[in-house]
């Protein structure tokens, strides 16, 4: 994967649309996850969301920028 | 108070979530910050500044801009009628010059011949004189003074005509060296008349082609930039923070920012020197350095010299030095492992 991409001629880092991506992501799995109830599981929800988003976060960059 | 155990779960579930993302997110962060790469590099290349090594009228430029020459073309031309002058003129002081030789030659000879008379003299009168000296009962005592003296006179004749070869010889050397000399001076002019075709010194591109037929080069004004066509390189410009992740040798993905391209290369060397900017001199040689230092401390950028692999440029794409590249740096810590 290329360290930056060209976005309508502007050339940023690509680790911004992993960014994006995992906004996304997170956002499919609160939602899941608060239909289901499972947040009684969870001590500080938004800790937990904060959490989970860095670990996504960190995970696909470090995958994708080996 | 009893603690729960969907209590303990929740906690326990959290605080593991907590500290995977701390630990994931700080090898991140490591990664991003210290790995060897940098959006900031710059194709350059080798630049001949080509001046004429004699100084004249333009009379002919073959070349356009931007055309690709190989080395030994002819660049432009300098007005040779001056120096093909030079040459007849030179070449006619080394025939002076061998003429005068020959005639130093000659002079030898008859000074060597007068040289043998003046012996042949001498030997006689000298002859005459003994003989006399041997019968001098007879011969009166003025007669044999005479005789004496007159081979006294030969001798110094003689004497006189051996330094006189002497000097002859002398003056034959300064003929010959005064022929060498003026063969130096025709090669000169030669070298002169051949000079004033300006060739090209490698194979490259010619850049910024500034002479007109009519201009007047003068010796060692460049008049064109030829971009060696097999030194191109790339400078990549990498924060002080990630030099110690790479080496010599290191082999580097070149990304250009014209279409994407990707080249590979390998790194030859890491500046060794960059200009400390917070230390310019300021009025009585005394350091002009910043009044604040921030909490923020900015990484300095050293340059790092790579070559291009020339097998892996593809032919469509134009290389021109001053072009932008992200350089991504392939560490070879694998084999340093195996190293040590």
């Amino acid at each position: 994967m290329p360290r930056e991409i060209a976005l309508a001629d502007a050339l940023v880092p690509s680790i911004l649309l992993v960014y994006l991506g995992c906004l996304l992501v997170l956002w499919v799995i609160d939602t899941i996850v608060g239909h289901y109830g499972l947040y009684r599981y969870v001590w500080h929800p938004s800790l937990f969301r904060v959490a989970v988003f860095f670990v996504l976060f960190s995970a696909v960059g470090l995958l994708l920028y080996p | 108070m009893k603690i729960q155990p969907q209590a303990l779960l929740r906690f326990a579930i959290t605080a593991a979530v907590v500290i995977v993302a701390l630990l994931l997110g700080h090898a991140l962060w490591r990664h991003y910050m210290y790995s060897p790469w940098t959006r900031d590099g710059r194709v350059r290349a080798e630049v001949v500044r080509v001046a004429p090594d004699v100084s004249g009228l333009v009379t002919k430029v073959p070349v356009i801009d931007n055309q690709e020459v190989k080395k030994g073309d002819v660049l432009f031309e300098i007005d040779p009628l001056r120096f093909r002058i030079a040459l007849q003129q030179t070449e006619a002081n080394l025939d002076a010059a061998k003429a005068s030789a020959r005639a130093a030659g000659a002079n030898i000879d008859a000074v060597l011949a007068s040289a043998s008379a003046r012996k042949a003299e001498y030997d006689m009168r000298q002859e005459q004189a003994t003989r006399r000296e041997q019968l001098a009962e007879v011969v009166p005592k003025e007669e044999r003074t005479d005789a004496k003296s007159a081979a006294e006179t030969a001798r110094a004749i003689w004497q006189q005509a051996q330094a006189s070869g002497h000097q002859a010889n002398a003056a034959r050397e300064q003929a010959e060296a005064a022929v060498v000399q003026a063969q130096v001076a025709v090669d000169r002019a030669k070298l002169d008349l051949e000079r004033t075709e300006v060739r090209a010194p490698v194979d490259g591109y010619v850049t910024n082609l500034d002479v007109r037929v009519g201009d007047y080069a003068a010796t060692g004004s460049p008049r064109l930039a030829l971009i060696d066509r097999h030194s191109y390189y790339i400078y990549g410009y990498f924060e002080e923070t990630k030099l110690p992740h790479l080496r010599v040798g290191d082999p580097v993905d070149i990304r250009l920012m014209s279409g994407g391209t990707h080249l590979k290369g390998r790194i030859i060397g890491v500046a060794r020197g960059i200009t400390d900017r917070d230390n310019p001199t300021g009025k009585d040689l005394l350091a002009d350095v910043n009044p604040t230092f921030n909490w923020v401390r900015l990484a300095q950028r050293v340059p790092v010299r790579i070559a291009i692999d020339e097998a892996s440029v593809p032919k469509d794409v134009v290389l021109a030095a001053g072009m932008t590249a992200s350089i991504d740096v392939q560490p070879r810590r694998v084999l340093d492992k195996d190293e040590h």
